[in-house]
């Protein structure tokens, strides 16, 4: 196979060939993405010597029979902060064989090799945490529902969990359990938070999500990258557009599809009105939950604006079923999108009061600062990304460090705060608010005429269009896409077999971010709780695929 | 007994039972418009009260007749309350009825057995909100005692009725000290029916609550009753601060005409103060937990102010 290799790439591949005393097999390489095999001592020196450079692990995820394997295949993703090229580090295992941990060099590990416990049933020796994840005690032995002999169906679980799940004991005097969850007094996604108090400071709190297993990832083995679309919208609601994105950009990689540049900047356009609202609704979270609804209410009703322009835009509030890969769907007419100076202008205008209102407010200031305090030491070790990363003193944004689509002509503005605490996440929401605005501007202007989709795709099966394509064989491969949602880098990987999804991986910026919640809490006391998790606005669908 | 007071007994309790939901209802109306809503419509208040009379109650099996008693115990504490607080005219004295400190004793029994109702469903929410109130009760007790003991100074006695059998008929307030007792008196009303900044009445977040915890596991007709309670109790501590800083109005003899403007007119002054509620309640955030006895100590203050004056003055 031929491949091509650029600069970032060639670096990497001589940082690890300087690592490890052998020759790493290239396995593949694109633009910003290379793939090493390695022996298992060279994966382990490899390992050790990635952290000391401050590699973090974005993503760790498993595939059975890849390429011609009949086993399993281990991706291990590692990724610098602010620089755009991903190395994958590719392992074998098999079943009977315990694969050694990483976890106790890279934390984040710790949750996905949870996760590919549940998923595949591999072993992981020396893991931190040897608990299920996904599946909950419900699910009987030995059922793991991503493996290839499993097809997929409806299961049906015990009602009783058959094994005790054990959280972490907190002995002392005065020291108490609080659960909380799955059920909620308000209408919100199910999660258990079990804390440890002694009176109202927080000694230790653990999380327990993973109550709605949807089976995502299964659902998309064999099915059509189009129809896969829909699937990748359903991961998360408010980050549909992101991640429908993020998986057609994936698709196109492997594909080779050049999408027009019509097509990029509307994507562009319609991931940032995402991010405004997504994160108008977050402002307004943070207020109600410290019982200031005449703060929130205005920026609940710009949401509700902005909800109604994705309609008039898309036909979708969520921007839900425009996008595939190749392009678009549908075009959206210049005439709806010469409206959007008007629409953003007034918007600016509206937000600005309504951030003025926040920011006047002593009560509402006294509330947000030095409430859960997010260290930056913590960032690379959980990979914590987007807004909340960004207000604890990381400045990265895939949009800037590994731009795709419009992005790499259309800058977003970027904005960092140091301290780490709500109220620094609030200013950086607002302040990403007001960035997106200006892009959108900035992206609508000149828009370019022409196709919406490519001419040439490698996979078949969108009627919409005439593929010229259309009944030759699908392409083979797999690739790697990253995408800056409202909450952060989502990572989609996909691997095709003759244009059909064979494994479709998605690890959301929620599923690394919740994490931190059990380390921001500390020290704080439990009525604080709701806020803080409220600034951090995490996704359980979008950790429960 | 006689039949002022027979009239009294019958007319103030039922006066207070009937309008109290109303002002619990202007006061999320006030609120609704000030956030840009509509809101519920007033008497909405009175259908839902309605309807959960008319549903079943649920009991944890960890249960004891404590949950079972405390609605009935704090909706007849509150009543007897009623008797004390003259809101549409003052009776001639009789007995006991209208001493402060009977007053405060019924109130505390009330708090104290909401607490107890709430630790005895056996959720971790319910022994939380009792534990905040109970710790958040040792400061805002003595605070209470020391408004209330402003008051008795100022208006020289210790029986409610005699205060304002004092305070009416006239228009203003009769001695500007009053003015500042009212400050206390407010923060009070605040801080003993949950309200913003103390606790939000509105919210969903059961880890922030202070009384919707302890009566989160209450279901149907006990609900009904707790929440009727929690709405004569603030409409008593409203007719109170109405008594004491406006008292324009309130008859003191038993004439239908007059007890009929009295009454209008203490609905209008509390429709007033609702509001004046729903926009203190807009306009600030929630205090943090351990910063609340700061706001309680403004109470005192005034409180304290007043009894200094009115030594020294």
């Amino acid at each position: 196979m031929d491949i091509k290799m650029n600069k970032d790439t060639a670096e990497l591949l001589s940082i690890i060939s300087g690592i490890v005393e052998e020759e790493p097999e290239l396995l593949n390489a694109r633009e910003n993405e290379i793939y090493l095999r390695l022996s298992e001592t060279g994966f382990e020196d490899a390992a050790l010597a990635l952290a000391e450079r401050k590699f973090s692990l974005i993503g760790l995820f498993c595939a059975e029979a890849f390429e011609k394997k009949s086993g399993f295949t281990l991706f291990y993703v590692f990724k610098q902060a602010g620089q755009a090229p991903a190395l994958v580090l590719v392992r074998e295992a098999e079943k009977e064989k315990e694969v050694p941990s990483v976890a106790g060099t890279f934390p984040s590990a710790s949750w996905f090799e949870r996760e590919i416990r549940d998923g595949f049933g591999l072993d992981f020796a020396g893991a931190l945490d040897n608990r299920r994840l996904f599946l909950h005690e419900c699910y009987p032995e030995g059922f793991h529902p991503l493996l290839k002999t499993f097809k997929n169906g409806p299961i049906r679980p015990s009602e009783f969990p058959r094994k005790e799940y054990r959280f972490r004991q907190v002995k002392g005097e005065g020291v108490y359990q609080i659960p909380v969850g799955p059920v909620h007094a308000g209408i919100i996604e199910p999660g258990h938070f079990r804390f440890s108090v002694i009176g109202e400071p927080i000694f230790s709190l653990e999380i327990r999500l993973f109550y709605k297993h949807r089976g995502i990832e299964k659902l998309a083995e064999g099915k059509s990258p189009s129809e896969c679309v829909a699937l990748a919208e359903a991961v998360s609601g408010d980050e549909s557009m992101a991640n429908a994105t993020g998986f057609c950009m994936a698709v196109e990689q492997v594909c080779g599809i050049k999408v027009p540049e019509r097509a990029e900047r509307l994507r562009a356009i319609m991931l940032e009105l995402e991010r405004v609202y997504s994160l108008l609704g977050d402002l307004a979270g943070m207020a109600v939950d410290v019982g200031f609804s005449l703060v929130a209410s205005p920026f609940l009703i710009l949401r509700e604006e902005a909800f109604r322009q994705n309609e008039k835009l898309t036909g979708s509030r969520f921007l839900r079923g425009i996008t595939i890969p190749g392009g678009l769907k549908k075009d959206i007419p210049d005439s709806l999108l010469n409206d959007l100076p008007a629409f953003l202008e007034k918007f600016s205008r509206a937000f600005e009061t309504a951030f003025e209102r926040a920011m006047s407010s002593s009560s509402l200031i006294d509330r947000f600062a030095t409430t859960g305090v997010i260290k930056k030491e913590l960032v690379s070790p959980l990979n914590l990304t987007g807004p909340l990363a960004r207000a604890s003193g990381c400045p990265a944004d895939t949009r800037l460090d590994r731009p795709y689509g419009a992005y790499k002509d259309f800058a977003p503005e970027l904005s960092v705060r140091k301290i780490g605490d709500v109220f620094s996440r609030f200013e950086v929401k607002a302040n990403e608010i007001r960035a997106s605005a200006d892009l959108i501007l900035r992206l609508a202007e000149k828009l370019p005429q022409g196709p919406i989709f490519a001419e040439s795709t490698g996979y078949a099966g969108y009627a919409g269009h005439n593929l010229r394509e259309a009944n030759s064989p699908g392409a083979t491969g797999y690739s790697l896409a990253l995408v800056e949602a409202p909450r952060g880098q989502n990572l989609h990987w996909v691997y095709m077999k003759n244009g059909i999804v064979d494994r479709y991986k998605v690890r959301t910026a929620s599923f690394c971010n919740w994490q931190v919640i059990e380390h921001a809490v500390l020290g704080n006391i439990v009525p604080d709780f709701p806020l803080i998790n409220k600034s951090l606005n995490l996704s359980y669908a979008g950790t429960d695929l | 007994m006689n039949t002022s007071f027979l009239l009294f007994a019958l007319l103030n309790p039922l006066f207070a039972l009937l309008a109290a939901p109303l002002y619990m209802a202007l006061i999320r109306k006030v609120k609704a418009y000030a956030q840009g809503r509509k809101g519920p419509r007033l008497f909405q208040v009175y259908y839902d009260l309605r309807k959960l009379m008319k549903k079943e109650a649920v009991y944890s099996p960890t249960s004891s007749w404590v949950m079972r008693f405390t609605p009935y115990l704090n909706l007849s504490t509150l009543l007897v309350c009623s008797l004390f607080v003259p809101l549409v005219f003052v009776p001639e004295p009789a007995g006991g009825l209208g001493n402060i400190i009977v007053f405060l004793y019924l109130l505390a029994l009330e708090r104290f057995f909401t607490a107890l109702g709430g630790l005895d469903a056996g959720s971790a929410f319910g022994g939380m909100g009792s534990s905040r109130s109970m710790s958040l009760a040792a400061v805002i007790e003595p605070t209470m005692v020391v408004a209330f003991a402003a008051l008795a100074f100022v208006l020289k006695s210790l029986n409610l009725h005699h205060m304002f059998a004092l305070t009416a008929g006239t228009v203003l307030p009769i001695s500007p000290t009053l003015v500042l007792v009212s400050i206390s008196l407010f923060i009070i009303l605040i801080v003993e029916t949950g309200r913003l900044p103390v606790d939000n009445p509105a919210t969903h977040l059961e880890l922030t609550m202070i009384n919707e915890a302890m009566i989160l596991e209450q279901t149907g007709k006990n609900l009904a009753l707790l929440e009727l309670a929690h709405a004569l109790k603030q409409f008593l501590l409203m007719g109170i601060l109405i008594n004491t800083i406006l008292p324009v109005g309130l008859s003191t003899e038993i004439d239908a005409g007059k007890i009929a403007v009295s009454a209008i007119l203490f609905l209008l002054k509390a429709g007033l103060l609702a509001i004046i509620i729903g926009l203190f309640e807009s306009a600030l955030a929630k205090m943090r937990l351990f910063r609340l006895p700061a706001f309680y100590v403004m109470a005192f203050f005034f409180s304290a102010l007043t009894i200094l004056i009115e030594v020294f003055a």
